[in-house]
């Protein structure tokens, strides 16, 4: 995550215009799920590859290294499409089937194909994201959502809601060097357990008082029950929304000529 | 000497506690000096200014601003933090945001100004607390100097006429304290207040013209660091003359008989104003 965040912050692609790299990331999300087709899923991470690595100067193995993560959460719901399993051996003669005790498993190359075009599918969205993720901070997508005219509480809580992760995991991280200094991770399973249950209950009990002094500090500076922030500018960027034109041109004749 | 903040038999409690936190308190904060409240741990420093920003509420007494009696509504409440800007403790529970300039432009536009006019006070608290260069910074990323200097900025930027600091000098290296004093001293040379609370001694001996020392919840000492010094009653009393030689190399216990009853040099030099100020290498005050 901490990754991802510093990446958002220093990539060549930065100044662009959040609603440009968001329209971009948004639609080709979309021509992905709706041009069904692993040509197109391929073409997706392709040019995203293009855009995070060449372009906004990423290392390719942060992008790959985001992408495998999401490739393994994709792998774990692929055996239910892979293999089906019956009372009776299947009717279709190309299946290749197994007894497994009264049970048979079976499966298809019909249904390795999909399961492969649909692995492709979900790849191809997720680096989609990625591309958003990995050049876009959050504060550029919360600046993205207020002029989207999402409501303002929505947005307050995003703000705070991120803010507070650092706060806490620094928190959390001091808790668990003072436990760990005092040999608390370092006797039993048991101990190590029930020590890392107490740094939560005492997180939590953290955050709470985090949230006390944020509302004093926020009052003492004139807070009306809307955090209003100045908005940031960005510059627009010729190359990158031809770029982008280009991409979704591509992914429709892709599409069309399968 | 004009009065800035008047306490009349102030007292708190904490919610859910027995003991009062703040006792009686009665004292006056005088206009354009550089305010310095000491006290152990617990003694009430951060009751007593949060107070001044009508953050809390006295259980009995008043607090006046200027003369008036604070009140409580909105309105007034808003015009009352506009003057009166807090930087806490901790940086980290004031920056509320991911983005440094916008952390900084939140105090101006509760005010009420456009956002060029903000965009202009953004740029020019941040000139004067030297973070220009970390505007376009994530919060998460700073450390804990620069984060209190983005917090002082955040405040310079609503352009108060007091500054009220909750031992501010906690999270700062002595190199970082030195830029620190004199962000202070540039605000301070236009006339304007500073009220903090700390534990270093050296600070109420050479930096504050004023100093007020609370104990268990009530003021024991309000003047300068000159009649401070030559009050043995209080130094006794709250003990700062057992802890006062040991924490301050210029204080010296054979000296303190001097101290107390004349008025040496380094006594004599605490009222005096625009002196300038030094640090040695421990990043104790010198003059």
């Amino acid at each position: 995550m901490q990754l991802i965040e510093r990446y958002a912050y220093t990539n060549r692609l930065r100044t662009v215009p959040p609603d440009h790299k968001a329209a971009v990331a948004l639609l080709v999300l979309l021509l992905c799920l709706a041009l069904d087709r692993p040509a197109v899923s391929i073409a997706c991470i392709a040019w995203m590859f293009l855009l995070v690595v060449p372009v906004a100067g990423v290392p390719a193995r942060t992008f790959g290294r985001v992408l495998v993560v999401e490739g393994g959460f994709i792998l774990m719901t692929i055996p239910g499409i892979l293999i089906s399993i019956g009372p009776s051996a299947p009717s279709d003669s190309t299946a290749w089937s197994w007894p497994l005790g009264p049970l048979w498993i079976s499966t298809s190359a019909a249904t390795l194909w999909q399961g492969i075009a649909l692995v492709m599918r979900a790849l191809g969205c997720a680096a989609a994201m990625n591309f958003l993720a990995l050049t876009t901070p959050l504060v550029d997508i919360i600046e993205l959502l207020r002029r989207w005219h999402i409501p303002s509480v929505l947005i307050d809580i995003m703000t705070v809601t991120y803010r507070s992760i650092f706060v806490l995991l620094e928190s959390a991280n001091t808790m668990y060097i003072a436990q760990d200094s005092r040999l608390g991770y370092l006797t039993s399973r048991m101990r190590a357990i029930h020590n890392a249950a107490l740094l939560a209950s005492r997180l939590f009990v953290e955050a709470y008082r985090r949230g006390k002094e944020l509302q004093i500090a926020l009052e003492s500076r004139g807070f009306n029950g809307d955090l209003r922030v100045l908005p940031m500018t960005y510059r627009f960027s010729p190359l990158f929304t031809v770029l982008g034109a280009v991409i979704m041109a591509n992914l429709v004749l892709l599409w069309a000529m399968a | 000497m004009k009065t800035l903040f008047e306490f009349e038999n102030v007292c708190y409690r904490y919610p859910g506690h027995k003991q009062l936190a703040l006792r009686n308190v009665n004292v006056c904060f005088p206009e354009g000096e550089k305010i310095a409240v000491v006290g152990r741990n617990g003694a009430g420093k951060s009751t007593l200014f949060l107070h001044c920003n009508g953050l809390y509420r006295p259980l009995c007494g008043r607090v006046s601003f200027r003369g008036r009696p604070l009140a409580y509504d909105r309105a007034s409440l808003k015009k009352l933090r506009q003057q009166v800007g807090m930087i806490f403790q901790n940086p980290d529970s004031q920056l509320f945001s991911a983005s440094v300039a916008q952390d900084i432009s939140f105090g101006p536009l509760n005010l009420g100004l456009s956002e060029a006019e903000a965009r202009r006070r953004v740029l020019e608290a941040a000139e004067i607390c030297e973070i220009t260069h970390l505007l376009d910074r994530p919060t998460h990323s700073l450390s804990g100097g620069e984060k209190t200097r983005v917090a002082l900025a955040g405040v310079l930027a609503m352009q108060p006429e007091v500054l009220v600091a909750d031992e501010p000098l906690a999270s700062l290296d002595p190199w970082m304290r030195l830029t620190f004093f004199d962000i202070l001293q540039r605000f301070y040379d236009r006339g304007k207040t500073i009220l903090m609370a700390t534990h270093n001694l050296s600070v109420v001996r050479y930096w504050a013209s004023y100093v007020i020392v609370l104990q268990e919840g009530q003021v024991v000492f309000s003047g300068t660091p000159k009649a401070l010094l030559t009050n043995r009653t209080v130094l006794e009393q709250t003990e700062l003359s057992r802890v006062w030689w040991k924490v301050d190399p210029g204080f010296d216990e054979d000296e303190e008989e001097r101290v107390l009853v004349s008025t040496p040099s380094s006594a004599e030099s605490t009222d005096g104003e625009g002196k300038s100020f030094q640090f040695s290498a421990d990043g104790d005050w010198s003059i």
